[in-house]
């Protein structure tokens, strides 16, 4: 599959009113999403992994092998993705809101709802974007894939990936006949100012997940992302990639007077693994 | 003589050297012979004999004749003279013209810097900048008083008649613009009432200037959607008129008709425009509701034709669809004004199921919105070349899914009443139990999707309802399941059929039955069944609990199939009981018969002891139970 995107910063303090006019423009009110990202980067030599061992994927055949070569073919960081809910986060009654009280409320004492094995993933690769041949827009070629849920340390790293970190991805999407709209920021999780000697902790995802309002945008002031995308089933089908483009250029020109959609530096959506 | 002289300035003609060349020939012949036709041997002659006649010097003799007498030297000087004269007078005018024309230049370059410039000499431009000259009238003479007079009162009347304009344009105005103001306050007033009421105003997508009303459905077929906006235009007076383009401007509804036996017996109910028909807003709710009416029929044809394998037929502007052998169900397009009052019927039931009907479809449809923008809603497919087919809505096949199945529940009901009427007269007791559309009881409202569409999803579902019932046997107990599906295949109902006889544990019926026949007679004979082997358990009680009367015959079952049962008494002569059953009544013969005679004869005549008993629920007098039947057909 290929996707085409575009992209635009908007400032916070427009946010709630670019959200009201994609509601407008797209007639639907936003779907609320929070995701969380885990970062793997592939470590073992190529031909070593073996990609075959033990997944409940539903895929075809030649996704299999297209994944394989994916796989096998470079290095490069993959992104595992599971969906969360509001509810999830902070569950733990904790009456210290210190920081230090929710590292070490990882213990199972702590009553939260957020389950950890029951937790759905989705391993979703992304290419560098294409060179050169749509400068004004960003085009790569991407796969998913279902994973086993709970841990996914485990088959991840008999693949061949080593876990890097974390975040939490929150914001609103908006379907756009086969464009869609996703205003979202990224989270980081809270630092623990106590232990400099750490800065990010774990070589494990989290099992349990803090409150959202100790939560802090990775981009200080609190500004989100516009992405527009589109994906084609097949890249190699010049007709539909222009038609695709044809459409985000499209949803460019209407979106002209509130936000300036562009293409993204190329080398700042490098996914591989130097 | 010396005025006459005259200077060759012509330049002299070059005598051509190649003088062979041919085509210069060909053309100076051609020039002055006209033809070479005329170019003959013996007029070219003629011409040279001529020519030697001729004194070739004549001419210029006279000529030369005269200059002769000058001195050649004279004639030098006063020719280099001439020349310089000449040359002279040439330079002068030229140095004149430049000088007028730098002059000029120089005045224009004052007003036309770009265009006086290309004329000026460079010395000018050097010398003098650009527009340094420049020109005014300086004293003009003064003009007389007369004239004076004249301008003035001139060009008093020119502004007196221009101030009059100017008001009398001015005052126009104002009193256009007041009219304007009363307009535009009357049109946005009633823009506003438009707004409050509810409605969506926006601008016109292609047209900018003007606003319009969205009254369409966001969710329906784009050509019906995009149809859903109306231009909100001003009349001259400020009234708001409603610009609907090319829809017609008659309010047009699906109506729907019941047709019983070959004739209309039921009609939807007519909507009938309310009673300000001219507001605006009752003219924008016409539009709304043509626009989902013909949405609605133009969704109902298009279903329509896929379903034409079951007996759904579509006429230009008419769907049939056939409920059971003597209904039918028309559905069309009509306008609410005309009259339909003559085909309206005596019939309310009908008319009653007309109008649920219509009511019906008009929620699938709105149901059918909803599931669009659940759609529209969802992550998006990658784009493929192959476009999603848009599927047909479901309106008219959970109607006729219901209509059928409800049919089938009827004519199973009466089955089963008649069946027990039957046996009650016999003295057998026996009920059943129906739930109907127990399918809609079953299906749970989640969470997950709001109330009205999950009610209107139960419709979409199959139809299930069950009949249980209980048999004249103790613990034999039966139940029939009927389905129908409405969406996906096999469509049609279905019924299935349990049926638990401890006596025959073995025996069930076919899992799927299509027809109605096959149940009855499915039904029936189980019951038949079950009727013979009451009569096999009722024996040894009997037997045994009436001590004195041990010589009563035991039935058995023999041929339980065929519903026949046998006793042999002491002597060894058998006897022979038949069960018939059908849905009007139950028949019971016993007869004698011989061991050996395997298969059974109506032997009539044969015995005397020969019984028949008929029991039927319309009898008058009633005959005695079965148990008493039997009892007597047991007396050895």
């Amino acid at each position: 599959m290929h996707e085409l995107l575009l992209f635009a910063s908007v400032p916070s303090h427009q946010h709630h009113e670019l959200l009201q006019q994609l509601a407008g423009l797209t007639a639907m009110q936003p779907r609320h999403r929070l995701e969380r990202r885990l970062i793997f980067k592939a470590y073992r030599k190529p031909g070593l992994v073996n990609a075959r061992g033990g997944t409940s994927r539903e895929m075809q055949g030649a996704d299999l092998v297209r994944l394989n070569k994916m796989l096998n073919g470079g290095m490069y960081y993959t992104q595992v993705v599971g969906p969360i809910s509001g509810a999830d986060f902070g569950s733990k009654p904790s009456s210290s809101g210190d920081l230090d009280a929710t590292m070490s409320g990882t213990d199972e004492t702590a009553g939260s709802s957020y389950d950890y094995d029951s937790q759905p993933w989705k391993l979703e690769f992304r290419d560098i974007p294409e060179a050169g041949t749509r400068s004004t827009i960003t085009a790569r070629l991407t796969a998913s894939a279902t994973l086993p849920k709970g841990d996914i340390v485990t088959p991840m790293s008999a693949w061949g990936y080593s876990f890097v970190t974390e975040y939490v991805v929150e914001g609103d999407a908006f379907i756009h006949n086969d464009i869609v709209i996703f205003l979202h920021r990224v989270l980081q999780y809270p630092v623990h100012g106590h232990e400099p000697h750490e800065p990010h902790e774990p070589h494990e995802p989290r099992r349990q997940m803090p409150s959202f309002r100790d939560l802090s945008p990775l981009e200080r002031t609190g500004s989100y992302i516009l992405q527009a995308a589109i994906t084609v089933q097949d890249g190699s089908n010049q007709e539909l990639m222009r038609t695709a483009s044809q459409h985000l250029f499209g949803l460019r020109e209407q979106l002209k007077t509130a936000v300036r959609l562009e293409h993204a530096d190329r080398l700042s959506l490098d996914t591989r693994a130097k | 003589m010396t005025d006459h002289f005259s200077l060759p300035l012509r330049p002299v003609i070059e005598k051509r050297d190649s003088s062979d060349s041919l085509p210069g020939d060909i053309a100076q012949i051609n020039a002055q012979w006209g033809s070479f036709r005329e170019l003959n041997e013996v007029s070219l002659r003629e011409k040279i004999e001529a020519e030697k006649d001729k004194d070739p010097w004549a001419e210029e003799d006279e000529g030369d004749k005269e200059a002769a007498e000058l001195d050649s030297s004279e004639r030098m000087d006063l020719l280099y003279k001439r020349r310089a004269e000449i040359i002279q007078f040439a330079l002068q005018a030229h140095m004149e013209t430049s000088f007028a024309l730098d002059f000029v230049s120089l005045l224009l370059s004052k007003h036309n810097p770009r265009q006086a410039e290309t004329s000026m000499s460079p010395f000018l431009k050097t010398a003098a900048p650009l527009g340094s000259l420049n020109s005014e009238i300086v004293n003009p003479p003064p003009r007389s008083d007369a004239s004076l007079k004249d301008v003035k009162s001139v060009s008093r009347g020119w502004r007196l008649q221009n101030f009059n304009n100017a008001a009398s344009k001015l005052l126009n105005a104002g009193s256009r613009l007041e009219t304007e103001v009363v307009a535009e306050t009357k049109y946005w007033d009633e823009v506003l009432a438009v707004k409050e009421k509810g409605w969506k105003i926006c601008r016109l997508p292609r047209e900018g200037q003007a606003l319009g009303v969205q009254y369409g459905f966001l969710e329906a077929t784009p050509i019906f959607r995009d149809r859903g906006l109306a231009a909100l235009r001003r009349a001259d007076d400020g009234r708001l008129v409603l610009d609907k383009g090319l829809i017609p401007r008659k309010a047009q509804g699906v109506r729907v008709r019941v047709k019983h036996k070959g004739h209309i017996a039921g009609c939807s109910k007519v909507y009938r425009p309310s009673q300000d028909a001219e507001s605006i807003e009752s003219r924008i709710l016409q539009a709304r509701d043509t626009l989902f009416e013909e949405e609605l029929f133009h969704e109902l044809i298009r279903e329509a034709r896929i379903l034409g394998s079951q007996g759904v037929t579509t006429r230009q502007n008419l769907v049939q669809v056939p409920v059971c052998d003597e209904q039918e169900i028309l559905l069309d397009l009509v306008d609410w004004d005309q009259d339909h009052a003559p085909e309206e019927t005596a019939s309310s039931e009908r008319n009653v199921l007309a109008d649920a009907i219509a009511h019906s479809i008009r929620i699938l449809l709105t149901y059918a919105h909803r599931q669009n923008l659940h759609r529209r809603t969802q992550l998006p497919p990658p784009l493929a070349p192959k476009r999603r087919p848009v599927p047909e809505y479901q309106i008219l096949r959970p109607i006729m899914a219901y209509l059928q199945h409800k049919s089938h529940i009827q004519w199973l009901e009466s089955l089963l009443s008649d069946l027990r009427r039957v046996l009650e007269s016999a003295g057998i007791t026996c009920d059943f139990h129906a739930t109907h559309f127990s399918s809609i009881g079953t299906l749970q409202p989640s969470n997950l999707i709001p109330k009205v569409e999950a009610l209107a999803r139960v419709f979409l579902a199959p139809f299930e309802s069950t009949f249980s019932g209980t048999l004249a046997t103790p613990q034999s107990s039966f139940r029939v399941r009927i389905r129908t599906n409405p969406a996906v295949p096999p469509f049609g109902t279905f019924y299935e059929i349990f049926v638990h006889l401890p006596q025959f544990p073995d025996v069930q019926p076919p899992s799927h039955i299509g027809l109605q026949d096959e149940v009855a007679a499915v039904i029936t004979h189980f019951a038949m069944l079950d009727i013979a082997s009451t009569i096999s358990l009722h024996n040894p009680p009997n037997a045994q609990g009436v001590p004195g009367k041990t010589g009563r015959l035991s039935w058995e079952v023999a041929y339980p199939h065929h519903g026949e049962l046998l006793a042999v008494d002491s002597t060894g002569q058998s006897k022979k009981m038949k069960v018939n059953l059908s849905r009007e009544e139950l028949t019971i013969h016993t007869y004698f018969s011989s061991r050996s005679e395997t298969f059974t004869r109506p032997i009539v005549s044969r015995s005397s002891t020969l019984r028949i008993q008929t029991w039927r629920p319309d009898l008058k007098e009633p005959g005695p139970s079965l148990v008493e039947f039997v009892a007597q057909a047991s007396q050895p």
